[in-house]
């Protein structure tokens, strides 16, 4: 009797599966163990099983895999002594190590200044190698990238504190002028469509919504810097290696305006998923407190945007 | 070496692969088979528990490899595989009758004192 494909597949899967035991096990038993799959599967075949018994086959199989598996794998560890744990352990380490340090960042957003792209307590994992410079590692310079756009959204690190990681959205890039004519922004003399842009407050705010005016008493030092050096009639001309970048929330935001570019090589990199949002207030995520975790414990279930997670933060350009 | 009491009691399936290898020398797979027919199919032992099994028993001297040989009923048609055959040793038949010996206990106790229970309802 010819085995059919289905038998074929089935068995060269668990003989893949057989990696999952220790090695000393599967070089001892491995062959045998294939054999005993195979001659069950040619019986089933044989008795011309239906659905079902195969089903209950299968689930009988893994189960006994996975059981096997755990207890041979934790009585080979007792013998060889604690060198094998220490290596597997180790590899699995450096893996999440490597991953973590060096290709994405889990963050939360603190502040409502990208609303209504990025919400406060969107937990998000950042993309450190996705552009030129990204996390300032050699992983960036190794992997393919690119360069950061106007339009895209950054994580970068806050000039005036770089324990802080800020969100904002690139809207100037070396070389370009800006400046912003009643809430309108206008780069390199063209006025910008932004649909990404929201505003909060119909009042104008001279130095907000016409910018760049004067130094307020809220301009930091480094907002000065830029008023003092890069300000040429009414009009904010980005360095080279810096970025000019505003919040979306624009009448609500603290961005650029306030306290100067962003140095490239602050840079941390590209939003790239939302993995968990949770609705609670922005000091509940810049002072970590108690309360938290216990609204989080109460209330996870009906606090947690769901329709936000494994949402992509979108760069889009403006017109 | 009459039985090592710190062998007992068995786990069921221990017990019962030393039951199929009472009265012959088995393969693998002819041991799940067997094990099935002893237990009415509730005792369906998969590869892993099976071999894992083997690997203690044969550590502890209760059953032994014989040779590797062609099947002498073959699964399928193919005659030509060949199979390793397992054999009990002396240790294992005390063993297996000391169990069995153990279990029988156990069930009269449990029949006395259901008995009891049972006349009552």
């Amino acid at each position: 009797m010819k085995d059919s494909n289905a038998i074929r597949a089935m068995c060269r899967l668990y003989a893949a599966m057989l990696y999952a035991y220790p090695r000393e096990f599967r070089l001892q038993y491995g062959v045998e163990m294939e054999q005993f799959f195979h001659d069950r599967c040619r019986e089933l075949a044989r008795e011309r099983a239906g659905s079902g018994a195969w089903f209950r086959f299968l689930r009988r199989n893994t189960t006994d895999w996975i059981v096997s598996t755990w207890r041979e794998r934790r009585a080979s560890r007792t013998s060889p002594g604690i060198r094998k744990l220490v290596q597997e352990w180790a590899v699995t380490l450096l893996m999440f190590l490597f991953v973590t340090t060096s290709m994405v960042q889990a963050y939360v957003v603190p502040t409502g200044s990208m609303e209504n792209n990025i919400l406060v307590g969107d937990h998000m994992l950042v993309d450190k190698v996705g552009f030129e410079n990204g996390g300032n590692n050699w992983a960036s310079y190794m992997l393919p990238h690119r360069e950061v756009k106007r339009g895209d959204i950054i994580a970068f690190r806050y000039p005036e504190d770089v324990r802080q990681t800020y969100v904002k959205r690139v809207i100037g890039v070396p070389g370009d002028q800006i400046r912003l004519e009643d809430k309108q922004l206008i780069r390199n003399g063209q006025k910008l469509d932004e649909p990404y842009v929201r505003h909060s407050s119909p009042g104008l705010d001279d130095y907000r919504d016409n910018f760049p005016t004067a130094p307020e008493f809220y301009t930091t030092g480094r907002g000065r810097d830029m008023f003092a050096g890069h300000v040429h009639d009414g009009e904010v001309i980005v360095p080279p290696d810096m970025y000019f970048v505003l919040g979306d929330n624009r009448d609500n935001s603290e961005d650029s305006r306030y306290w100067g570019f962003v140095p490239n090589n602050y840079l941390v990199g590209k939003p790239l998923l939302i993995y968990w949002s949770f609705d609670a207030p922005t000091n509940d995520y810049v002072d970590w407190n108690f309360r938290h975790i216990e609204d989080v414990a109460l209330h996870f279930f009906s606090k947690t945007r769901w329709d936000r997670t494994l949402r992509v933060p979108s760069s889009q350009a403006a017109q | 070496m009459k039985k090592q009491p710190d062998l007992l009691p068995l786990t069921p399936p221990v017990f019962h692969i030393l039951l199929a290898l009472a009265d012959e020398e088995r393969h693998g797979y002819g041991i799940m088979q067997d094990v099935a027919r002893q237990t009415n199919d509730a005792l369906q032992l998969g590869p892993g528990t099976l071999y894992g099994c083997l690997k203690r028993m044969l550590a502890a001297g209760l059953v032994e490899e014989s040779d590797e040989r062609p099947d002498l009923e073959p699964i399928g048609e193919q005659h030509d595989e060949r199979r390793r055959y397992y054999r009990m040793t002396a240790l294992g038949r005390s063993t297996v009758r000391a169990e069995a010996g153990r279990l029988a206990g156990a069930v009269s106790a449990a029949k006395a004192k259901l008995g009891l229970a049972g006349g009552k309802s």
